[in-house]
């Protein structure tokens, strides 16, 4: 390939641009100012102070947390019993079904929303929580379905084998062996759904009602009417939790796993 | 480990969560279809089609969603492959690229309008350095949807593409360039072919996501320059038209499903040749 001056220039500018925006965000919300400006100016931390004297705010934090931990938990637990059966069994339609799984991601998520939108509205749950949970489930499967499918794949039979020839019980196979050995994959399935409902924002949109909403919602709602630094300081919170998943990602798993992941992200 | 007939119950939570995905689908198409008696009509569409603004928005969207999906693979092909040739540890550099792609749309939006304002940093910097009287208009317009769609998927697209270079040898360019062909050939007739699986996944994912964005096209774009996203989530909730959001939610499958299926099609027939070759 061509590799030029000109090649490395724009290399470098794109690996500039990519972080950007998030570290004058971060940046800016150290201002003393009353305005977004970048560069702030004279520091202060007045706005994390404004962040955490604020109900609502915190409240939306709480909100997202909890949603993130439980959809992360859900799907996660879905996907394995599902890719259990889905890797151990023969059964008609098998490939069908997994395209079935994977649906999700081929919908642009304006769409998506509704569509869940519709789904809330069935049983009720418009603009409350049960809603923003089951479409946070619904979206993350596919993302915990495929890491816990091929860390299933990998699995050697044998071990299990094995073990039960040496008087293992089936459920002491399970817990002492097969389990330890899907870790990776459960661990992944796990931080990724977790990032993936905790930042989610598109869809959410649909489902919050007045007493329920997330963090990003918020965000996003406030950045439309107010031009206030607090949401720069709330932004850098989200910014400070999301590196920490990333960075447990990184040191549980390796990041070269976002690599894989992608070339067996294909839509259908 | 066996597995009884009672195995099937452990697919059952899944099955129960897909099938109500599926019936919600249904019933949104259906909603599209309704017509006032309860029998199925194409009114709603066809009063879509009929209003030169919806018109506009489609076309529209299907434009900044096709140069936002350009641009990426522009930008990010030679990241990608830059990455991937990279001589020793990648980690910093899959860092810059991940990092930035987990971190909400919102923030990242946000970001950029503290950049493109009006009174924003490079409208200041441009006005410090005299190159400009009065400040550009980077926001509030298609210019600042484009780059803020580009910054969120991009790295969609470079991931797809890096994953691809990964498994490529780097013996694969050592033996073009000894059998003679230059630099130029050897992409044209060795990498480009090869990595063509990656350019299309890439490209389809940030088509889909493009065409289906809201958060960015509304808070860059504001509320002249609409996308099919941002009608929807007004129709929704300014009007309060679920018909009417619902009929536009399945254009805006078709149109995206219209693009992506094909590209689908054609990677894995593209997989299959260079398995086949090799």
């Amino acid at each position: 390939m061509p590799w030029t001056a000109a090649g490395r220039t724009l290399v470098a500018a794109v690996l500039l641009f990519l972080p950007a925006p998030i570290v004058i965000v971060v940046m800016s919300s150290f201002t003393a100012r009353g305005y977004i400006s970048f560069p702030p100016g004279e520091l202060s931390l007045r706005w994390y102070a404004e962040f955490l004297a604020s109900p609502d705010w915190l409240m939306s934090l709480v909100v997202s947390l909890v949603l993130a931990a439980l959809a992360a938990a859900f799907s996660t637990l879905i996907a394995f019993l599902g890719a259990l059966v889905f890797t151990r069994k023969r059964f008609p339609g098998a490939a069908g079904f997994e395209t079935l799984v994977l649906l999700p991601l081929i919908f642009p998520h304006a769409a998506l929303g509704v569509v869940m939108l519709g789904m809330a509205g069935m049983f009720g749950w418009t603009g409350r929580f049960p809603g923003l949970l089951l479409a946070h489930v619904i979206m993350t499967v596919p993302y915990a379905w495929r890491p816990i499918v091929s860390s299933l794949r990998k699995l050697d039979l044998s071990t299990e084998e094995a073990a039960m020839s040496l008087g293992a019980r089936p459920l002491y196979v399970f817990r002492r062996v097969t389990l330890p050995l899907l870790r990776p994959g459960l661990v992944t399935a796990l931080l990724f759904t977790f990032i993936i409902s905790f930042d989610e924002v598109t869809v959410s949109l649909f489902l919050v009602g007045p007493d329920v909403t997330t963090l990003p919602v918020r965000i996003f709602a406030h950045i439309q009417d107010s031009g206030s630094p607090v949401i720069a300081a709330i932004s850098t919170v989200l910014v400070a939790l999301t590196v920490l998943v990333v960075l447990l990602l990184d040191r549980l798993i390796g990041l070269e796993l976002f690599v894989e992941s992608e070339q067996r992200r294909r839509p259908a | 480990m066996r597995f009884g007939r009672l195995a099937w119950l452990l697919m059952l939570p899944l099955a129960a969560v897909l099938g109500l995905f599926l019936v919600s689908l249904g019933a949104l198409v259906w909603s599209s279809f309704a017509g006032a008696d309860g029998v199925p009509k194409l009114d709603l569409y066809a009063r879509f089609f009929a209003r030169r603004d919806y018109v506009d928005v489609l076309v529209r969207t299907l434009w900044v969603a096709g140069l936002t999906t350009l641009v990426s693979l522009a930008i990010g092909y030679p990241v990608a492959w830059a990455v991937a040739r990279h001589k020793g540890r990648r980690d910093w550099l899959l860092v810059l690229i991940i990092l930035p792609w987990l971190v909400s749309v919102v923030v990242r939006t946000y970001g950029w309008i503290v950049i493109l304002g009006n009174r924003g940093l490079l409208n200041a910097f441009l006005g410090w350095l005299g190159v400009v009287d009065t400040p550009l208009k980077l926001m509030f317009n298609t210019t600042g949807i484009v780059i803020g769609l580009v910054h969120v998927f991009c790295p969609f697209m470079i991931l797809a593409i890096l994953a691809v270079f990964l498994h490529l040898e780097r013996s694969l360019e050592e033996a073009s360039m000894s059998l003679g062909a230059g630099p130029w050939q050897t992409f044209r007739k060795v990498i480009w072919p090869l990595s063509l699986p990656g350019v299309i996944s890439g490209t389809m994912i940030v088509y889909l996501m493009a065409t289906g964005a809201i958060v960015t096209p509304l808070l860059l774009g504001g509320l002249r320059d609409r996308m099919l996203g941002t009608q929807i989530y007004q129709e929704m909730f300014q009007v309060f038209d679920f018909p009417r959001a619902a009929t536009m939610a399945v254009i805006l499958t078709a149109t995206a499903l219209a693009v992506v299926l094909p590209l689908g099609m054609l990677e894995r027939r593209v997989s299959r040749n260079l398995k086949g070759a090799s």
